[in-house]
């Protein structure tokens, strides 16, 4: 039977931090998509190279995608939507590559359980949750930062009774936001890897490759529900201000 | 949260994690390929008012040429009239003038011709006279006596003194 573990497996630590196979996969992620851009962008031309092209439409497609969601805010917001959508669908995606879950080791002390050197960085929940995190703080952060103190109106308001038990529906709203960010994204890509491991072990050709096909499309439907309801948790945000404002 | 593998340390890397990667890709990916995307937008902007008013200046300068070939035509034709009617004209001149010195070298050629026609007549005339003269004065010799010479000498010159004085009168 396939090694499944909820948890990230702990490779080891440094200086008492701990480093789990997630952290390294999310490091790779981090350094691919930071070399590509600088090579998308080092050498920047008026007609553009193939690479530049692609850069270009990927960047161009999202501005123009988010920017029918967050209106006149795209300004503001695309730097941390578009972060969102990149680093996720990277991340879902790497974890569908070969290596990722099966080239690993068996610890000494525990000679039957194998530990992967690298994990789909989503199917960690500290990666899903830090997201989730980010972005409803973010959410926050743009709220007070566009409308201003009067934001805190939306979460405390004692003018009466009702728009006090509003507030506190609005504080758990947003607490159980980052839980279902989290638990979503996390949920659908551990799901997927579970599903290709069970699959490749009973199966190990052919029969996995619509499966791997399906996995590539759930990652960039999850990179995209993640980052889009991002979007309109920030515009609904700033639409609070404005209403209230008016 | 154990059996989920959640860890305060994990999750704080990974918030920072992120937080980098969107501060880098701001600076490294969208911030210039927006720029580029701006400024693309901006020449094609540009390049179409630039073209959609050279396009009225082409219409501008068709129009233009339209009226200057037309103008240029109408002052051809006008040309080709008026060098009709001058060449009309002076052809009707030249020939008025040939005509004119036709008559005056033919009426020049008529008073000539009398003239020598009268010239040659008088000197037929006189060489006629002196002919006969000169015959009247060898048969007169010949016919006539001394005396009949003398008086018709005396005749003839008592008819040149009538003559003479008839003149006078």
């Amino acid at each position: 039977m396939p090694h499944i573990s909820l948890a990230a497996e702990r490779l080891g630590s440094f200086l008492g931090f701990p480093i789990n196979n997630a952290l390294v996969t999310t490091w790779c992620v981090m350094a691919i998509l930071i070399i590509g851009s600088f090579c998308a962008t080092r050498n920047m031309k008026e007609v553009p190279n193939a690479f530049q092209s692609i850069a270009e439409m990927v960047v161009g497609g999202l501005y123009d995608f988010f920017s029918t969601i967050s209106g006149k805010h795209i300004q503001k917001v695309f730097p941390l939507l578009a972060s969102l959508f990149l680093f996720i669908i990277a991340a879902n995606w790497v974890g569908l590559l070969p290596g990722v879950g099966t080239v690993g080791f068996f610890r000494p002390e525990e000679t039957e359980k194998f530990v992967p050197l690298f994990r789909g960085a989503t199917t960690d929940i500290n990666t899903t949750l830090a997201l989730a995190i980010v972005a409803v703080v973010a959410i926050q952060y743009y709220g007070f930062r566009t409308v201003g103190k009067h934001y805190s109106s939306r979460f405390i308001n004692i003018t009466n009774p009702i728009n006090f038990f509003v507030g506190i529906l609005e504080i758990a709203s947003e607490v159980s936001k980052i839980v279902s960010f989290a638990f979503r994204l996390f949920g659908n890509i551990f799901a997927g890897e579970v599903l290709l491991a069970v699959i490749a072990f009973l199966m190990p050709f052919i029969v996995p490759l619509p499966f791997l096909m399906m996995e590539l499309f759930v990652g960039f439907i999850q990179a995209l529900v993640f980052s889009m309801l991002t979007a309109v948790f920030l515009s609904v945000a700033l639409m609070h201000g404005s209403e209230n404002h008016a | 949260m154990e059996q989920l593998g959640i860890e305060p340390k994990l999750l704080l890397a990974q918030i920072i994690n992120f937080c980098i990667i969107v501060v880098v890709l701001s600076k490294l990916l969208y911030k210039p390929i927006l720029g580029m995307l701006e400024k693309r937008k901006k020449e094609i902007a540009d390049n179409l008012v630039l073209a959609e008013k050279l396009h009225t200046e082409e219409e501008k300068l068709k129009l233009k040429r339209q009226e200057v070939i037309d103008a240029a035509k109408q002052e051809g034709l006008m040309v080709i009239e008026e060098a009709k009617k001058q060449a009309s004209k002076e052809g009707k001149d030249i020939v008025a003038e040939a005509h004119k010195q036709s008559d005056e070298t033919i009426r020049r050629a008529k008073a000539e011709s009398e003239r020598i026609y009268e010239e040659t007549q008088m000197n037929i005339r006189k060489e006629s006279v002196n002919v006969a003269a000169a015959m009247a004065k060898r048969l007169l010799s010949s016919i006539l006596s001394p005396g009949d010479q003398r008086k018709l000498i005396t005749m003839h010159i008592k008819e040149i003194e009538d003559f003479a004085k008839k003149q006078q009168n």
